[in-house]
Formats: structure tokens, C-alpha cells, sequence
């Protein structure tokens, strides 16, 4: 792998962990979902710097060239990655029902909760 | 007997069963009504309960309704649960078991708010629970000559029916019918968070079956409502069939931990 190759995909790599670390600094993403991500970084940068285990990988599985183990890799861990968030969805949609009917349940205990609703239309 | 019952915590429920405190409603009658801009039916509809159910308490849960439907029910003397926003008719339906459950309510009548049940019907479900049914069902298929909806639907009934037979061995000539009648377990149960919420059928009394709790059918006759949009035609209907075909199987072998004894 030719060097500038090797300096421009490692600084990418190496600026997108620090993004997601940075994010999960401010809060912005949480913990649980960031380790997906700082693997995803670290195993690019492992794949950077070692392109013989990229090659070795693709003996392994019967590639014939290394881009596409890179690809497959890739669609693999993409899709893998939308079927987590379906059931984080999935899941969130159970939370937010259960949510909305408890308030509508204590909603109407409120005292005068009736007449505000009303002016509220 | 119901193992749901002890599942006042744990994950996969996502609903507490709240303690019942009031002892002396536990033979009441709430009817729920859930209701999605049903401004033109309404009305006929709570007079009619009121009628021939005068001592059942009526409650309207107003599924986000853009018209004037909750402020007509609170005016009628219902009770309203207003949901902030739209859930659709199986969430809308389980609000009201909610409600019911806090309340202590012995017995939780659903009843479509567009006019197409009859209260008269009521009767039955109530006199099935009383002789040991968890679950009544009113049935169109049971009532002579009542109205059965489209080829298609009919049809889809069927389908449904047969496939909830030959999964799990359950006789069901209705399985899609909004009008039921919940004992204190079923209650329990179709409140559990992850209860089947998109419609309450077939797929819900499989679970029933499962949980080990008894379901009747009784004759219901049903009339063509005037001002109805179903919510099952055209290509949304379709798309219904095949959820449910798939809720049923998942319903039938899905790990229901919690179900078991």
C-alpha cells in the first residue's frame, strides 16, 4: 500500500474517531451507541496500517481481490448496523406508546383539565 | 392462574399491573370507546349505551382526533382520555384496559365509536364472562342475518380464521371484531406493553388462547355504519393482510415467556 494512501485513509480514520469521541463528550451521542462506531474506526485503522490481514482475509473467505473483502466488510457492517437500529426503534415505539397513555390516563385526572382541553380546540 | 400476573415488573412487559384499590368496582362495567373523529357518529352512539347501559360508565379515548370528537363526548357526560397523538385503534383500545385496570373495573366492554355495534349485544358477552369466559368476543358470523362487510373482508376473516386454527387449535368465526368483553385477566393481559397494538385480532386471541384464558363467542350483529372509511380497504388492506398473517405466526410461536405457566 503506497504511503500517501496509508496517511490520507489513517488521518480519516483517525478524525473520525476523534469525532465520535468528541460527540460522545458533549453528550450528543450516547455511550452505548458509540462503540459501534469506535470499532468501526479502530478496525479500518488496523486494516490501514496491517494490509497483510486484509490480504490474508481475503484468501481466507475466497476473494479474489482485496477491495472487495473491503466492500463486503463494509455492507456487512452497514447492514448489521440498520438492523440494531430497527430493534432500538422497535423498541422506542413500545416506550413512546406506553408514554402517551399514561399521560392521557393522568391527564384526565387533572382538575380542570377538561375545560382547558376544551378551550384549548 | 393467568401467569401475567405476577408480572407487575420485569423486562419485556413494560407495564406495570397497577395494585387494585378499589375493591367495590371490581363488578363494574366500563365501556371503551376508542375514537378517531367520530364527531358524526358519536353522539347517537353514547345515547344508545347510555340507554341500554345505564349504569356502565362510558369512556371515549380520543385518538387525536383533528375534530370536534372529545369535546362532544365530555359534553355527552363521558369520560375522555385524550391521547396527545394518533396511535391507531389497538393502541387506542388498550388506553382504555389501562384506564380500566386503575379504575378496578371488573369488566372493560370495547365498542366501535361509528355506530356499527349494538348495544343490545352487550348483553351476551357480559352473561359469557359471568359464566367464566376471560375473553367474549361478539361474533358477525354467529348473528343471522347480520351485515358481513365486503367479499374481500369476509374473506379475509376466514383466512385469518383458519390460519389461527391450524396454528394453535382456536375456533374462531369473528377473529377481526371490535366488540369484546375483558375480564379482570384479560384486562391484564392485552395491557401489557407489547401486547399486539395495531389491531386487536386474530393474532391477539391466539395469545389469549395461549396465555390459558378462556374465549366465547357470541352472536353480535353489526350494522353497515353510515359514515364509516374502514380501516382495512384498498391497498392498506393488502398491506393488512399480510401483517397480520405474519403477527398470527409470531403470535403462535413466539417466545412468550411471561404467556407460560
Amino acid at each position: 500500500m503506497p504511503a500517501r494512501q496509508v496517511v490520507v485513509f489513517l488521518g480519516l480514520s483517525v478524525l473520525l474517531l476523534a469525532v465520535v469521541v468528541e460527540l460522545v463528550r458533549r453528550r450528543r451521542l450516547r455511550v452505548e451507541y458509540s462503540w459501534l462506531w469506535i470499532a468501526a474506526c479502530l478496525t479500518s485503522m488496523l486494516l490501514i496500517v496491517r494490509y497483510d490481514l486484509l490480504v490474508s482475509l481475503t484468501g481466507l473467505v475466497g476473494a479474489v481481490v482485496p477491495t472487495s473483502t473491503l466492500f463486503f466488510l463494509c455492507t456487512l457492517y452497514l447492514a448489521l448496523l440498520s438492523l440494531h437500529y430497527s430493534i432500538r426503534i422497535s423498541h422506542l415505539t413500545h416506550q413512546v406508546k406506553d408514554l402517551a397513555q399514561e399521560m392521557a390516563i393522568l391527564r384526565a385526572q387533572l382538575p380542570g383539565e377538561a375545560v382547558s382541553q376544551q378551550e384549548a380546540k | 392462574m393467568v401467569p401475567t400476573l405476577k408480572a407487575s415488573t420485569g423486562r419485556g412487559l413494560g407495564y406495570a399491573v397497577p395494585r387494585m384499590q378499589d375493591a367495590d368496582r371490581s363488578s363494574g362495567l366500563l365501556i371503551a370507546l376508542p375514537a378517531w373523529n367520530e364527531e358524526r357518529n358519536l353522539a347517537a352512539v353514547l345515547d344508545e349505551l347510555r340507554g341500554a347501559w345505564p349504569a356502565a360508565r362510558l369512556l371515549v379515548v380520543d385518538d387525536a382526533s383533528t375534530d370536534g370528537t372529545a369535546a362532544l363526548a365530555r359534553g355527552l357526560g363521558a369520560e375522555v382520555l385524550s391521547l396527545p397523538f394518533h396511535l391507531g385503534y389497538g393502541a387506542a383500545v388498550q388506553t382504555g384496559i389501562k384506564y380500566a385496570l386503575r379504575g378496578g373495573y371488573g369488566v372493560v366492554v370495547t365498542f366501535d365509536a361509528d355506530g356499527q355495534h349494538d348495544p343490545a349485544d352487550v348483553g351476551g358477552l357480559l352473561a359469557a364472562l359471568a359464566g367464566g369466559a376471560d375473553l367474549a368476543v361478539g361474533s358477525r358470523a354467529l348473528a343471522e342475518g347480520s351485515y358481513r362487510g365486503s367479499l374481500a373482508r369476509r374473506w379475509g376473516r376466514r383466512l385469518f380464521g383458519t390460519v389461527a386454527r391450524l396454528l394453535t387449535g382456536l375456533e374462531l368465526t369473528d377473529p377481526t371484531s371490535g366488540l369484546k368483553a375483558l375480564g379482570r385477566r384479560a384486562q391484564v393481559l392485552y395491557a401489557l406493553s407489547r401486547f399486539p397494538d395495531r389491531y386487536p385480532d386474530a393474532d391477539a386471541l391466539v395469545l389469549t388462547q395461549r396465555a390459558r384464558l378462556t374465549i366465547v363467542e357470541r352472536p353480535a350483529r353489526m350494522r353497515p355504519s353510515l359514515n364509516r372509511r374502514s380501516m382495512h380497504d384498498g391497498a392498506r388492506g393488502v398491506a393488512y393482510a399480510f401483517n397480520m398473517l405474519f403477527s398470527l405466526v409470531v403470535a403462535a410461536t413466539g417466545t412468550e415467556r411471561d404467556l407460560r405457566r
